[in-house]
């Protein structure tokens, strides 16, 4: 079962992908972050697979936890969340400092789900 | 579903890899000129002049083009030189990607028109934004989107009413801010009656009763619901040539009217939903 970390200042959205990647039988959510630092922190001690990770947070962003995690730990496979996504250069930055993929909000389950799977 | 541009939905949807999609970046990059590089290359410009002209746009809101007619450096037939040969040579993504392999020629039109159908959907309908409003169509984008994602997001049936000019936002029982920025200055309100909070609670969490939940939670839906429109407006604008930058939600309880600051104006958006509830959607932009 591949682990997965939420980051995101939104209880909302973390509620949301939770219920999503928790219910999907494959998947064990094994903590939430509600900013970049933490989700530094946190991806240092649970270890994760996989990172869901919101773009526009306050403390730190998702780009510049993006570009940390990407150098102190670049086998975990970051996603970017964001409804920011159709920013091109955004979306391009995130790419090529590693990001996976991009799920843009709002999104559906099955969306996550295949995206998820096809990392 | 969301405000996407082509090359992002072809990766979401699995149809090409984020490296050939970066590689057909790259390509792009490289082949489509910037109007100062297009004069250049043509030998309208040198390189001092484009520093010139760099120079003044730090001080004064012009286009490139506008800044050296400004310094008399270009013409205007010049400048529509420019931009005619610009667009004349200017790579598509989708053609960039069938450049690096990404796609073949029958694939691009395929995939192109099932994502101008997914993105059709988010065609701005006219909206009214009184005439001395700068970048009018930016802010027609934000009514037409927050309509959309209150029937897509919130399945929340509502009549759009006419937009007015406003010099203060009344207070509501939860209001949210979000600052935009950029190329544009002006900051997003949307507020909601207890009711309406609770049914857009409801929808967004897809549970039946959100009697239990904390306000925190409450208040967080809203705040979700406001971010993912600001977003989708940043993407739309970018779309529209506008360069937009938004800043996470702030949530208000406002026990007194919202004024509008001097040099900004204000516009409502109010929304039918039921009696007694209220919706309302507001913007204070610079003039």
């Amino acid at each position: 079962m591949k682990k997965v970390l939420i980051v995101d200042d939104s209880i909302t959205v973390a509620r949301q992908l939770e219920r999503i990647i928790a219910g999907a039988g494959d998947f064990q959510v094994v903590g939430h972050a509600k900013n970049g630092a933490e989700g530094i922190k946190l991806n240092q001690t649970e270890d994760p697979d996989i990172i869901c990770m919101d773009m526009n947070m306050p403390v730190m962003d998702g780009l510049a936890a993006l570009r940390s995690i990407s150098v102190l730990d670049p086998k975990v496979k970051v996603v970017m969340v964001t409804s920011l996504g159709g920013v091109g250069d955004r979306f391009t930055e995130a790419m090529k400092l590693g990001a996976r993929n991009v799920i843009s909000k709002p999104f559906e389950e099955d969306t996550v789900l295949q995206i998820l799977r096809a990392l | 579903m969301a405000v996407k541009f082509f090359g992002q939905f072809l990766v979401e949807k699995g149809l090409i890899t984020r490296e050939k999609l970066l590689k057909a970046l790259e390509l792009q990059q490289a082949t489509n000129l910037k109007f100062g590089e297009m004069a250049h290359a043509m030998g309208l410009l040198s390189s001092v002049d484009i520093d010139r002209i760099h120079r003044l746009q730090h001080t004064e809101d012009l286009r490139f083009g506008d800044a050296a007619q400004k310094l008399g450096l270009l013409t205007s037939e010049q400048v529509q030189q420019v931009v005619t040969r610009q667009s004349n040579s200017y790579l598509y993504i989708g053609h960039a990607l069938v450049e690096v392999g990404a796609l073949n020629p029958d694939q691009l039109e395929r995939h192109l028109a099932d994502f101008q159908k997914d993105q059709a959907v988010y065609r701005v309908d006219r909206i009214e934004i009184p005439s001395n409003v700068p970048h009018a169509g930016l802010w027609e984008v934000c009514a037409d989107l927050t309509c959309k994602m209150l029937t897509r997001v919130a399945q929340l049936p509502h009549r759009a009413e006419q937009c007015r000019p406003i010099t203060r936002l009344a207070p509501n029982k939860l209001i949210v801010a979000m600052d935009l920025g950029g190329a544009v200055k002006g900051r997003y309100f949307l507020s909601a009656s207890a009711g309406i909070q609770e049914t857009l609670a409801r929808a967004i969490l897809k549970v039946d009763d959100v009697s239990g939940e904390p306000e925190e939670v409450l208040d967080d839906t809203l705040a979700e619901f406001a971010n993912i429109v600001c977003g989708n407006v940043a993407a739309k604008g970018g779309q529209l040539g506008f360069h937009v930058e938004i800043a996470p939600p702030e949530i208000l309880h406002p026990g007194s009217p919202i004024e509008v600051p001097e040099g900004q104006a204000g516009l409502l958006f109010p929304y039918h939903i039921v009696e007694n509830e209220r919706l309302e959607m507001a913007l204070f932009v610079q003039k």
